[in-house]
């Protein structure tokens, strides 16, 4: 079997799951007919049916808002952002009443939204965001951020089957740039920490596509002239946080840096930096340091864009000044 | 000339560890001073070139004197230089303290950075981290340093403080040292090392000033041999958590003697002698000894006794006792005549525990002979300040709080 790209795990999640469960469905803007705006959809009006994979209006308050009454009534919806900047329109429905309807009112909202999030291709500041802190911040909300095709077959597969509503973050850098040989049958990948590689000097805490340039940065240390062994924590999921993972991570290299696509302030990693100030702070032999985009909207220029986000060489010379601490 | 504690006001150069025109680290080592208590090497304040030596070997001088300049690099670059006229910069070299104890550290605070983990594993592993060698920046010593010195160097056995028997087997016969030239009559004469030399002028102005008498006291220790195994300790902590109570009553031996003026003292400062085995003996002290348990006393004792041999005791480590203990019976000696380490006016002696036949009566008066371990109290203490009577006194007292300890 040819290896398959992130993008084409998602839809293969999909297709999983719509097959398995008849309550599972999908809706957005171009997702039917066209088959989304990046072709992760490509295919699945053809098998389900246009009841199965619904077109709806650029209304992404209305997307939301009906995905939770459907949720409610007993089925599975998925939901797509055509970009993930654009849940903003839907920012209500999905933190004011789907989060908080299990609290309000006992009732289960089993909804997934898929958000295509992050940049490093020109998108500009309306393409490229990842918002990941705004929901993190909502109380009733999951937010899963896979960073490999396996992760995102299986992560979307429990997302699907959660009785939660889930924020699921799809990064558009990795969609075809990462690919990898995925078992015939799908499992659910559990909304824990994975340790993506172990090393003992350092811990580099990253999910998305952070954890590619994290990994990159490792092996450039590790081939460094004094050979650091860099711990890389793929967070995974980061709501619910696994924060045992973290702590033992930090527990073992005693330094951690932790690295941010998204804007610094509030961002997943400053959760990360607080945990780990709070419950392994006898444990470091170093400040606990934070790579992230700074507090700016994303660039349009490429070169501009570039210096905003964090790469593998700005992650590798923070590393490297951890290491020398 | 470094300010290296309280009441030190001068040091003496006794060697420089770099020459004028050498190139200096921070933190290196400039040069070793000597004050009437320790001896202690002076980290440079400055990376830079020494520029000038400015008080020679065997100089004593006052803390803060200028003793030598060192070029800083680039010091003409440097902003924070206050203008005038000289350039390349000079940094003063009035250097921190022995130990890094105020060393610069390249941000203004004081002493070398121990990150959390680091200091963790100092206490769990009761590691002196001056012994150290870091590799972090600035010299940090890190968890790597510290994983590292764990794994070269099993922690040395401790030397005991204490021995159930005087008999010991024989030492091995030491290595022949290369032959140094003799005398017409085949012997040796070298210079007397300085720690010999500065103990030698205290123990003979103590001779001199005092008016010395002992009394002795014998104590069955069988509640404290118990009681310490109990707690994983030597009998010393035992004893001297004895003595800082005792001394509560007893206020006239927890003194000083100034001429014709006594200073006594509700706290007590316990100085603890110990040996430093061939190159003499010091006497390390515990400040507020009476706030702390048999087990911190303990700790305490351990720390000083290991930074002692170690050479990294800083000056007040070794000033203000109010009262010593010394403890020699770890090498077999049943009775001594302590030297009271002037001005104060009592020294106690704890000599070896021995098993010994003795009698004893239970509470009907009926006499038996049984083996217990007993030790000899011997109180040095200055006729000037106290009588007989109450030195004896004291020694019943803190005999009847041994015996009863458990």
């Amino acid at each position: 079997m040819a290896p398959t790209t992130y993008l084409q795990a998602i839809g293969a999640g999909l297709r999983e799951e719509m097959r398995r469960d008849e309550r599972v469905f999908v809706m957005g803007e171009d997702v039917g007919a066209f088959g989304g705006a990046f072709k992760v959809t490509d295919g699945l009006v053809d098998e389900f049916g246009p009841a199965r994979v619904r077109d709806t209006p650029i209304a992404e308050a209305a997307i939301v808002g009906t995905a939770v009454g459907a949720a409610i009534a007993g089925l599975r919806p998925v939901c797509e952002m055509q970009f993930a900047d654009f849940v903003a329109c839907g920012f209500d429905q999905l933190v004011n009443v789907a989060g908080k309807m299990h609290y309000r009112l006992g009732l289960a909202v089993p909804l997934v939204v898929r958000l295509p999030v992050g940049g490093g291709f020109s998108g500009g500041p309306f393409h490229s965001q990842n918002p990941e802190a705004w929901f993190m911040h909502a109380p009733g909300l999951k937010v899963v951020a896979p960073s490999t095709p396996a992760d995102a077959r299986g992560l979307l597969l429990s997302a699907i089957r959660d009785p939660n509503p889930v924020v699921f973050l799809e990064h558009k850098h990795l969609y075809r740039r990462v690919k990898e040989e995925l078992p015939e049958v799908a499992s659910p990948t559990p909304m824990t920490a994975r340790i993506a590689r172990a090393g003992d000097d350092l811990t580099i805490v990253a999910y998305g596509a952070m954890v590619h340039a994290a990994l990159e940065a490792a092996e450039a240390l590790g081939a460094d002239g004094d050979g650091a062994s860099v711990e890389v924590l793929d967070l995974r999921s980061l709501v619910p946080l696994d924060e045992e993972a973290i702590l033992a991570s930090v527990r073992k290299t005693s330094k951690v840096l932790v690295v941010d696509e998204a804007n610094a302030t509030c961002a997943a990693g400053a959760q990360v930096a607080a945990l780990v100030a709070d419950r392994a702070f006898e444990d470091l032999d170093g400040p606990v340091r934070r790579i992230a985009t700074p507090d700016i909207p994303i660039p349009f220029s490429p070169p501009l864009e570039q210096a905003a986000l964090p790469s593998a060489s700005t992650i590798a010379e923070a590393a490297r000044e951890l290491l020398d601490y | 000339m470094p300010h290296m504690g309280t009441s030190v006001v001068e040091g003496t150069i006794i060697g420089w560890s770099k020459q004028v025109g050498d190139h200096v680290d921070l933190d290196e080592t400039l040069c070793e001073v000597t004050t009437d208590k320790v001896d202690t090497e002076c980290p440079s304040p400055a990376a830079g070139v020494l520029a000038e030596i400015l008080v020679d070997v065997g100089e004593t001088v006052d803390v803060g004197t200028v003793v030598a300049r060192i070029e800083v690099e680039g010091g003409v670059a440097t902003p924070a230089t206050p203008a005038g006229p000289v350039a390349p910069a000079r940094a003063e070299a009035a250097a921190p303290a022995s130990n890094g104890a105020a060393a610069a550290n390249g941000n203004g605070a004081a002493g070398p950075r121990v990150s959390p983990v680091v200091a963790r594993m100092a206490a769990v592993h009761d590691l002196d981290l001056a012994q150290i060698p870091g590799t972090g920046r600035g010299g940090r010593v890190t968890k790597k340093d510290v994983l590292a010195f764990l794994d070269r160097a099993p922690e040395p056995e401790e030397r005991p403080l204490h021995s159930e028997s005087p008999y010991r087997p024989d030492d091995a016969p030491p290595a022949p040292a290369p032959s140094p030239p003799r005398d017409d009559l085949g012997g040796v004469p070298q210079p007397l090392s300085r720690i010999r030399q500065a103990i030698g002028r205290a123990m003979l102005a103590s001779q001199l000033t005092t008016a010395t008498c002992h009394t002795v006291v014998e104590c069955d220790m069988s509640r404290v041999e118990n009681r310490r195994r109990d707690l994983g300790l030597t009998a010393l902590p035992l004893v001297s958590a004895a003595v800082v109570e005792t001394l509560r009553g007893f206020g006239q031996l927890n003194a000083t003697l100034d001429g014709t003026t006594i200073t006594t003292y509700e706290r007590v400062h316990l100085g603890i002698a110990v040996s430093l085995g061939d190159d003499g003996l010091i006497v390390p002290v515990i400040h507020d000894a009476q706030d702390l348990s048999p087990q911190g006393l303990g700790t305490r004792i351990k720390d000083l006794a290991r930074r002692a041999r170690a050479g990294q005791l800083v000056p007040d480590d070794v000033q203000g006792a109010t009262f010593t203990i010394t403890n020699p019976g770890a090498f077999g000696a049943t009775i001594a005549t302590p030297i009271i380490n002037a001005p104060q006016v009592a020294i106690l002696d704890l000599e070896a525990i021995i098993r010994r036949p003795v009698v004893i009566t239970d509470d009907d008066n009926n006499e038996s002979i049984a083996i217990r371990p007993m030790v000899n109290l011997v109180l040095g203490w200055d006729h000037r300040a106290i009588d007989g009577v109450y030195a004896a006194q004291f020694l019943t007292a803190l005999r009847r709080r041994l015996e009863a300890a458990g």
